[in-house]
């Protein structure tokens, strides 16, 4: 890893540098929220974001993502990679990013989404401000912030730079990097600890201690208790950086022979979800709100925790600040749980 | 378009496959012959499952119902249920429909090898388990004593009717069937599929059992084996959900923590029977 | 592939979907590649007594004597489509099947409301009359579902795929600040997407125009109306009449 500055005045030269090279996604205002968006201009771009409607893994699988198009008996897959940069990702959403990474690619490769992911470079940059529900200072601290390609914090003047592969290398011509100091490295641990320190929001339990805990409690009436209110939208699924469950559709086009597969986002709060056709009309394995609310609580907190090597949680907040029943918080209900 | 990975196989991209037979079962199964379009031989174990498409429609998993020892083709079966099943049972020999697969894991035959065989097959279950049933019956000198237990809604509804009249009679199965209605013509058994075993006294304990019906059925047919000490560990249970992908990934099949997409559809009972939705 | 004959018929409605229709521009030319209208009241004079492939029917059944003209059109149709709010639940129509019948035949027709031609009953939707095969919801329908709709129809597909979750999945997924985030109210909890969500898009609130998701939560909905909407408690009870008077608990 190299270590480098850059200064507040540079980073605006950097930044502009890098949106003449590839298109730069990176957090832009959107009303009282952010987005991640293709920046026009650095004047735009905003470190100081709490986080994101949507988690960026939609660089690397689109909302609607088109699989395969057809014509006349004929078919084709659609990859079209476009080389980016992501810029300005917060460590808790690079953590989801590498999980991605390997959901993607262990048992059966997305070529889909690797493609993607290949082809972009990734500059991660410290939380400034907090989320009102964020608590990723709380949970899977068993993996590191890994996969990324740089990283900025904001220090004293400026930022320090982590250049940590070789796509993060080739970007260096792009700026004016200087010579860091040993303080202002130091500065910088100090600045990432405190953000994990600051989370409005904190689980007091381990992720293995969680994991047994919250699978005893399959049975129990918590579930029901706690998703009375849940209206089934799927809102906290998708806004989560490690849901990653689609559906798959067929579509004609207006001319009568061809069409298209896609692919879009799918959420297992909904109740169409897990249905199953069967004779006569069909069957739904997870009927009730309860047992969804259930499933969704489970899988981020012991069901793929095997394959991820920690819960498919990072602490984000976002599932829990876009429930409008509020009652979304895996906060709320894993204390709640541990404590009994 | 091409891509520039090192891994090239796109798991979402099918082949074509041609229908060389399509025959109508019964009012909603249609029974289709397959040859890979490219002439390559489909290679498969028993259980595992295809997911067939039509493009337009879209894909449905289905489990294979020929055995991998028939060269030369592989059979599927499908039910008239939704869009893609209605589009694919109006295919005619000659057609195409694109073909993904084999997937998941099926049964583990070198466990059979040399025991007792049970299978017990309700309705449309009937589909995926004649592939170990043909693989039993084509190599039959490797397989001890091998019951077939079949249960149908009504003698309307019965599937391979061939292979039915062939089992009646063989000496290599014991064949038992029994439908819940029957109608005038019907002289067999009557009642639901565990009524058979009021005729079966005694099970070698080893037994390996294969179940693979409606939901409803699983417990009944378990609280049954349990009669006759047959290990849970010793049977194997094949079970249907709405598999989209295929691949373990678009999470639609997923019991807990397993996909019955990729780790099944075929589960040795006691690793999933504390799965609460499993059945 | 031999053209589809399509109509388009209205019952109790304001034409609106229809219009809507006609503002299609191009990709409604394109259509017209693949179906025939043979009836179509806002865009044609003909009228036709021949078979028809596809009908598209527009308007809540809101008058017994419709059943007739509706069975008619059934009969006549190889495919119904119910199209528009009012086809597919009622609509704003059936917000008088919260009231008296009495009350707001004397409201509308004052002194008149006995004469015979304004008889009228309960606001239904088509379905209420016979049988339905596709329905696209909206007030007004979305063009470009309609579409979408059309085109898998004329290719013999069976089922069309609709969503059938909410529309706050549909605002999540293009990125539009949550109503409520914004300091309003919304229903998009509980409303049928698939329209794309562009109201709350545009700053509007969700009115659930395509109806209900099934089993909507309404007693959180009332609940989340109140204490993050700012509505009053009465308010807030009333709030989903506008489009969805025939498909809440109390209808």
């Amino acid at each position: 890893m190299k270590t480098f500055f850059l200064s507040d005045g540079d980073l605006d030269e950097f930044v502009t540098n890098l949106i003449a090279k590839s298109p730069v996604f990176a957090p832009v205002a959107k009303k009282t929220r952010f987005v991640f968006n293709q920046l026009e201009s650095v004047e735009d771009l905003r470190l100081d974001y709490d986080t994101t409607i949507l988690p960026p893994k939609k660089l690397f699988v689109p909302t609607k993502q088109d699989l395969v198009t057809f014509e006349h008996g004929k078919y084709e897959e659609c990859l079209a990679p476009g080389k980016k940069i992501l810029f300005g990702v917060h460590p808790y959403d690079i953590k989801a990013i590498s999980m991605m990474d390997w959901i993607h690619e262990e048992s059966n490769f997305d070529i889909y989404y690797h493609s993607n992911r290949k082809a972009t470079t990734i500059i991660g940059s410290n939380v400034q401000n907090h989320y009102k529900k964020a608590f990723f200072g709380s949970v899977c601290k068993e993996l590191k912030v890994m996969g990324h390609d740089m990283f900025l914090t904001k220090i004293a003047d400026g930022y320090l730079v982590e250049v940590l592969t070789k796509k993060g290398d080739d970007l260096l011509p792009d700026g004016n990097f200087t010579d860091v100091s040993k303080e202002q490295i130091k500065n910088a641990a100090d600045v990432n600890t405190k953000a994990d320190e600051n989370c409005p929001s904190k689980l007091k339990n381990t992720s293995l201690e969680i994991k047994h805990k919250i699978r005893m409690y399959y049975d129990s009436d918590v579930w029901k208790k706690k998703s009375e209110n849940c209206f089934s939208c799927g809102s906290c699924n998708i806004v989560c950086p490690t849901c990653y469950c689609f559906d798959i559709q067929d579509e004609w086009a207006l001319e009568p022979t061809s069409g298209k597969r896609y692919r879009r986002w799918d959420a297992c709060l909904t109740c169409e979800f897990s249905e199953v056709s069967v004779q006569g009309g069909s069957e739904n394995f997870r009927e009730e709100r309860a047992e969804r609310f259930r499933h969704r609580i489970m899988r981020k907190t012991s069901f793929l925790n095997d394959k991820l090597g920690g819960p498919a949680c990072v602490g984000c907040g976002r599932c829990s600040g876009t429930c409008t029943a509020d009652i979304a918080d895996p906060v709320s209900i894993i204390n709640e749980i541990m404590e009994k | 378009m091409s891509c520039s990975s090192n891994h090239d196989k796109n798991i979402f991209l099918p082949k074509n496959a041609i229908i060389r037979k399509a025959s109508q079962m019964t009012a909603f199964e249609t029974h289709f012959t397959l040859k890979m379009e490219d002439e390559s031989e489909f290679i498969y174990e028993p259980g595992q499952i295809v997911e067939a498409g039509l493009f337009g429609y879209g894909e449905i998993p289905l489990g294979l119902s020929s055995s991998p020892t028939q060269q030369g083709s592989f059979e599927l079966v499908v039910r008239e249920v939704g869009k893609v099943s209605k589009a694919l049972c109006a295919l005619k020999a000659g057609d195409t429909m694109t073909i993904r697969g084999p997937l998941g894991k099926g049964f583990p035959v070198s466990e059979f090898v040399g025991q007792d065989v049970l299978i017990v097959a309700g309705g449309i279950g009937l589909c995926p388990t004649r592939s170990m049933i043909r693989y039993i019956m084509d190599r039959r000198d490797e397989f001890k004593d091998f019951k077939l237990l079949f249960g149908a809604r009504s003698p309307d509804e019965l599937l391979f009717e061939d292979d039915l009249a062939y089992w009646r009679c063989s000496s290599d199965v014991n064949y038992l069937e029994t439908v819940d209605k029957p109608n005038d013509r019907w002289k067999g058994n009557i009642g639901v599929i565990t009524t058979l075993f009021e005729g079966i006294d005694h099970l070698d304990p080893a037994t390996r059992v294969i179940i693979c019906g409606p939901p409803i059925m699983y417990k009944f047919v378990i609280a049954q084996l349990a009669k006759y000490n047959i290990s849970e560990h010793h049977i194997f249970v094949d079970l249907e959900r709405r598999m989209k992908c295929g691949v373990g990934k678009c999470g639609h099949c997923q019991i807990n923590d397993k996909y019955v997409c990729m780790d099944g559809p075929v589960f040795r009972y006691s690793d999933i029977k504390d799965l609460e939705e499993a059945i | 592939m031999a053209k589809v004959k399509v109509a388009w018929f209205d019952f109790c409605c304001c034409e609106g979907c229809q219009i809507e229709m006609t503002n299609f521009g191009e990709p409604f030319l394109k259509l017209l590649e693949l179906v025939e209208p043979v009836e179509f009241r806002e865009a044609m004079s003909e009228k036709t007594t021949e078979r028809i492939n596809v009908s598209f029917i527009e308007g809540s059944f809101s008058r017994e004597e419709d059943r007739v003209r509706l069975e008619e059109i059934r009969e006549r149709s190889d495919v119904v489509v119910a199209y528009g709010a009012c086809a597919v639940t009622g609509g704003i129509n059936a917000l008088k099947n919260h009231f008296e019948m009495d009350d707001y035949k004397e409201a509308v027709y004052g002194a008149d409301k006995d004469m015979p031609h304004l008889d009228t009953q309960d606001a239904k939707p088509v379905s209420a009359a016979i049988k339905v095969d596709y329905a696209i919801p909206g007030c007004p329908i979305d063009k470009d579902e309609f579409l979408r709709v059309v085109t898998q129809l004329v290719h013999g597909t069976s089922k069309v795929y609709v969503p059938t979750y909410p529309v706050c999945l549909e605002c999540k997924l293009r990125e539009t600040v949550c109503r409520y985030d914004d300091g309003d109210h919304c229903m998009g909890q509980v409303a049928l997407a698939g329209c794309g969500a562009p109201c709350p898009a545009d700053g509007i609130p969700c009115e659930a125009c395509r109806g209900f998701v099934e089993n909507p939560n309404e007693k959180a909905l009332e609940q989340v109306l109140q204490e993050r909407g700012g509505l009053s408690a009465a308010w807030a009870k009333k709030k989903s009449q506008m489009f969805t008077a025939n498909l809440r608990g109390d209808a």
